[in-house]
């Protein structure tokens, strides 16, 4: 049967009906208008269909009438208040909804575009139905003159209504993608952050007679880098400290990563040789590629034990494929410290592993660093190379960890984009022992 | 660094013993299965002699490293001799860092490798 649709009997509105029209309502209201005037197109060819002065969309919140585009009207002029308005009125009705004359309809002659400007006299309008039955708002065609709707104009209203529920489908879906989509990035990110923090120590133990600091510097917010780095005890009151690179990015790199970290906290437990540390390595990570077909994962690392001493602390490390770490005297001067042809850790056959010692004094530091420092390209466009980063710590002269690290902070800073891959420091220094003593109040007698 | 993920590799027979395996270009993840390829396909017996020319070579990441280690291994395994040439100075100063100049013999040229290898 076909639904009387000039006038008809106001049907009770259910309140849990409105609740979900206005959930509804809210779903669909997509904060950012595309701009790109396809409501307005809407209006404008409604009224052109009516040969009307007058047409707009509509959307009905539960106080507002709000007017989302408009023809021969400002929309600020058609937004009117839910009670007063033409528009709620057919809120109310399946199909197409027409008053032939407002001023003479008591429902809707208290709406001011009927008794006031523009005066309109003749109303139609097709509801904006979601696809699960819910009336968002209407597309209405207003006139200054009373008038009848021929059946062909209130089916191609029917159509324009149903036009814009699909742009507003389609703006939901696009937005929900994008909201998506940034969720996913900031996961992604949040992932990274977390693997990264696994992957490093979170803080550095304090060791007396010792200043150490850390930094990571990382090139992209959601790659996870490969370097790592720790310091921990040993037995008795010895040291352990570690820093590295592992071959490539991502999960296959953050994996080899943490399986590199344990590996030397527990074969420096076993036997803290440093030569001896970087072979138990070089041993477990060629096990663990035993039969791939992927090519063997690798890493550079330095290896060091701290042991105490008198005035500071005997150093001896061993080097993987691993650039040069940097002392920085208490003098000022700086000197590598290189065991003699390291080799890479998982990769050869027979790999050497080689290692030095030194003596770390009162205002000694020392450094190291992955590659991502020292391959970093300067101004000039060459290399930075360890001679370019030995002479800018010689030329700054840090004094103490915190300061090296400060200054390693700023360098990466200056070579800005010349920087292409993650960059670990780890600096440790001998504090300079305080020669004021604080002068003791005398006794009461 | 920008790289546009090419790569060519060419092999040239310089006599029934020597080979010479140019690559250039970059030589990263994507790249690196054209080079392996290029090895797979060469048989190399005792007493033979490959150089790897890398005078072209603008780019080499960690897998570049890892089949060059591969290809020095398979050359040992056949008992045959492997040489490097023209390794650019930036690419040949980090593979003595990473220890590689105690595994591979690097020539500045194409012809001082396969002299070497005669």
């Amino acid at each position: 049967m076909r639904r009387e649709e000039h006038a008809g009997k106001e049907p009770d509105v259910n309140a849990t009906d409105e609740a979900r029209r206005l959930a509804a309502v809210r779903r669909y209201a997509v904060p950012d208008d595309p701009g790109d005037g396809a409501l307005d197109r809407v209006a404008s060819l409604a009224a052109r269909i009516f040969h009307a002065p007058i047409a707009t969309v509509t959307i009905i919140d539960d106080e507002w009438v709000r007017c989302h585009a408009g023809h021969g009207i400002s929309a600020r002029l058609c937004q009117t208040r839910r009670a007063v308005s033409l528009c709620a009125s057919a809120l109310a009705h399946d199909g197409a909804f027409v008053i032939p004359d407002a001023s003479a309809d008591p429902r809707v002659s208290a709406d001011p575009m009927v008794a006031g400007e523009p005066g309109v006299r003749f109303y139609a309008a097709a509801p904006i139905t979601t696809p699960d039955g819910h009336r968002l708002g209407s597309v209405n065609v207003m006139d200054t003159r009373p008038r009848q709707a021929g059946v062909e104009e209130l089916d191609a209203l029917r159509d324009l209504a149903a036009l814009v529920m699909g742009e507003l489908e389609s703006r939901l879906a696009t937005s929900r993608i994008v909201a998506a989509e940034r969720r996913q990035r900031a996961d992604a990110e949040r992932l990274a952050r977390i693997l990264q923090r696994t992957l490093l120590p979170p803080a550095l133990p304090q060791v007396p007679g010792l200043h150490a600091a850390a930094a990571y510097h990382p090139v992209s917010a959601d790659e996870v880098g490969g370097d790592f780095y720790d310091l921990f005890p040993l037995d008795g009151n010895r040291w352990g400290f570690f820093l590295g690179d592992v071959c490539g990015k991502g999960a296959d790199a953050a994996v080899l990563t943490s399986l590199i970290r344990y590996t030397l906290r527990a074969a420096a437990v076993y036997d803290p040789d440093p030569c001896t540390v970087l072979a138990n390595l070089d041993a477990v990570l060629q096990q663990e590629h035993a039969g791939g077909v992927t090519p063997p994962p690798y890493c550079t690392a330095i290896f060091g034990v701290l042991e105490p001493g008198p005035d500071g602390f005997t150093v001896t490390l061993a080097g993987g494929g691993h650039p040069p770490a940097l002392i920085v005297r208490a003098n000022g001067t700086v000197e590598p410290l290189h065991p003699d042809g390291g080799q890479l850790i998982g990769i050869l056959r027979d790999p050497h592993f080689a290692q030095v010692s030194t003596r770390l004094n009162a205002g000694d530091a020392l450094l190291l660093y992955t590659d991502g420092l020292t391959e970093a390209r300067t101004a000039s466009g060459s290399m930075l190379d360890q001679e370019g980063l030995a002479a800018y710590l010689a030329s700054t002269a840090p004094a103490g960890a915190d300061d090296l690290l400060a200054t390693v902070h700023e360098l990466i800073t200056t070579l800005g984009k010349g920087v292409s891959d993650d960059t670990a420091v780890l600096a440790l220094s001998i504090p300079v022992r305080s020669t004021t003593v604080a002068s003791r109040e005398p006794c009461a007698a | 660094m920008q790289h546009d993920h090419g790569l060519t590799v060419t092999l040239e027979p310089r006599s029934t013993h020597l080979h010479v395996l140019s690559v250039a270009g970059d030589l990263d993840h994507h790249t690196t299965p054209r080079l392996r390829a290029a090895l797979d396909e060469l048989t190399l017996a005792p007493g033979n002699g490959l150089v790897i020319d890398l005078s072209a070579l603008k780019f080499c990441d960690s897998t570049g490293v890892s089949i060059l280690i591969a290809a020095h291994q398979r050359a040992q395994e056949a008992g045959a001799a492997l040489a490097l040439a023209g390794l650019d100075p930036d690419l040949a100063h980090i593979f003595s860092i990473m220890g590689l100049d105690r595994l591979f013999s690097f020539y500045d040229t194409t012809e001082a490798a396969l002299a070497a290898l005669q």
